[in-house]
């Protein structure tokens, strides 16, 4: 088990380093001899591995106005603090509207409409309403993650199982009690179910929201704007792998939370 | 002797559900009553509405018709406090372990805390369920869950137990291991039963007193007193001639009811 754990990792280190070597080489060698600017591969667009090293490297020294530190620590804020507020209120309003069929019916039309439109349309709306900083991002994130929370919170509410509540009922819940000892763990488990597309999509809305929020908002989306600006595929790069980095372990981090919270589920008891 | 006071009064009891344009009876009206400490079986083959009764008698669904009467009050709705019920299906909260699963309903009544864990810590040792506090559901047998749920049942010490087929999805070793373990259980507080199931082997080892149904809509075919003495053994009970003459008398009643076809 051990060995075959170490074996796969053993590949997974053979195809970066395959990868790497490939780009790196393959963008520096000429395709016709001494014709310039005819490459295999035109670093022009792909940029080289040792180039984007390089300028990784320029971009933490304190030379620089904005480190790549403090972007991506903009980035990560407004993606958690969207996240975060989309869970709590997309739980709210699911749970509310998941007991209430009036409710439910009153508002079905609104939501599917609003979520049936692309959020990338309510950007430059949401920049003009809340200007070009932290705050339209996290707006951003959070008017995706909302939807997807609420829509699994809604579903988990109105599938709890009858027979749960007629328990209660019979060793003796009052209407409170039954809501929060079967209404809301039953919701929750859906909820929790939700987290990982959630933090996935609530980084795409900042990083959306970066790209047209210029420097006063930051961020990676910015950098990457900027250096399309500049058509400077380095820097570009250096943004792409620190989102890529910063993705895998909001994900990571997100299903070793969801591992605990659901730790009573079938799924999660072996090992 | 004095007789027993009647503790659940079943007055003309019936059930109409409506199927597409008509009008399908569930239940015929149906009387009876069941005495205090009596252990009562329903049995009767499937869709009956043996479950439906017990359900209405638990204030799960109206009646269509007639009235249930426990201890004097009329059930309309709410279940009534002395009343526990235990399901057929799996009602384990799957998010609790065992303990928190049985510590329910003294966490609904507000027992404080050290009279609950003690309660607790006497219901697990009860069912056998020793090192297994902090067992999540899903790591459980079907028949250590329905210990449980059977057990979260009984530890508010309710006076009145209504079961719908509670052992009907185990198999025969484990049901015959709870029945000796109810039979036991309910010999210590006798508690009042209604017990709902399709297996007339189980009606006659724990009940006082089988109602067997016709098939639907759901009448009552006959009343029978169980003759065996008590406290049984629920394997050696089944060798015995009484045992053998009681289920072949009742087995021939519930017999003419399986061999009709359902309509």
């Amino acid at each position: 088990m051990n060995r075959d754990r170490l074996r796969v990792f053993a590949w997974q280190v053979l195809i970066l380093v395959a990868v790497l070597a490939a780009w790196q080489y393959l963008t520096g060698i000429k395709a016709v001899s001494k014709t310039p600017g005819l490459y295999w591969i035109d670093p022009f667009f792909i940029s080289r591995p040792s180039a984007i090293a390089e300028r990784f490297v320029y971009l933490m020294s304190p030379r620089v106005r904005l480190s790549i530190w403090q972007m991506a620590l903009s980035t990560v804020q407004s993606t958690v603090w969207g996240f975060l507020v989309g869970i709590s209120t997309g739980f709210v309003a699911g749970l509310v509207l998941g007991r209430s069929d009036r409710l439910a019916r009153i508002f079905e039309p609104y939501i599917v409409a609003f979520n049936s439109l692309p959020r990338i349309a309510l950007v430059p709306l949401i920049t003009m309403i809340f200007g070009f900083g932290l705050l339209a991002k996290i707006v951003l994130a959070w008017s995706i993650v909302f939807f997807i929370v609420f829509f699994n919170t809604f579903q988990g509410a109105r599938s709890v199982d009858a027979d749960l509540i007629h328990s209660a009922r019979f060793l003796g819940a009052s209407e409170r009690q039954i809501m929060t000892s079967v209404i809301v763990p039953s919701a929750l488990a859906w909820t929790f179910a939700s987290l990982t597309p959630s933090i996935s999509f609530a980084l795409i809305g900042v990083v959306v929201g970066e790209f047209i929020g210029g420097e006063s908002g930051g961020g990676l989306g910015y950098l990457i704007i900027q250096s399309l600006g500049t058509l400077n595929a380095a820097d570009m790069m250096v943004a792409l792998f620190v989102l890529g980095a910063i993705g895998i372990v909001m994900a990571l981090g997100i299903k070793q939370v969801e591992a605990r919270l659901l730790r009573w589920r079938p799924e999660y008891q072996k090992r | 002797m004095v007789a027993p006071r009647v503790r659940i009064s079943i007055r003309d009891l019936s059930k109409t559900f409506r199927q597409g344009s008509r009008e399908v009876w569930a239940v015929a009206p149906v009387s009876f009553d069941v005495h205090e400490r009596e252990f009562v079986a329903i049995v009767g083959p499937s869709g009956c509405g043996k479950s439906t009764i017990l359900n209405m008698v638990g204030g799960l669904i109206a009646p269509t018709g007639g009235e249930i009467v426990v201890d004097g009050q009329r059930v309309v709705g709410a279940p009534p406090p002395q009343v526990g019920y235990v399901f057929q299906k799996d009602t384990v909260f799957p998010w609790r372990t065992v303990e928190r699963n049985i510590a329910l309903g003294l966490e609904y009544r507000n027992v404080p805390p050290a009279e609950r864990a003690a309660r607790v810590r006497e219901a697990i040792a009860l069912a056998g369920l020793q090192g297994f506090e902090d067992a999540f559901p899903a790591t459980l047998s079907g028949g250590m869950r329905q210990r449980v749920a059977l057990m979260r049942s009984l530890v508010v010490d309710p006076e009145i137990l209504l079961m719908d087929e509670p052992f009907g999805a185990l198999d025969t070793h484990t049901k015959l291991n709870l029945h000796g373990e109810l039979l036991s259980l309910w010999q210590a507080k006798q508690q009042t039963v209604i017990f709902v199931t399709h297996d007339l082997s189980e009606a006659i080892t724990l009940a006082d007193r089988i109602v067997v149904m016709t098939r639907r809509p759901g009448r009552i075919k006959q009343d029978y007193e169980v003759k065996l003495p008590r406290p049984r053994d629920v394997i050696r009970i089944r060798e015995t001639d009484e045992y053998s003459r009681e289920y072949s008398e009742i087995w021939h009643a519930l017999g003419e009811e399986l061999r009709a076809p359902t309509p």
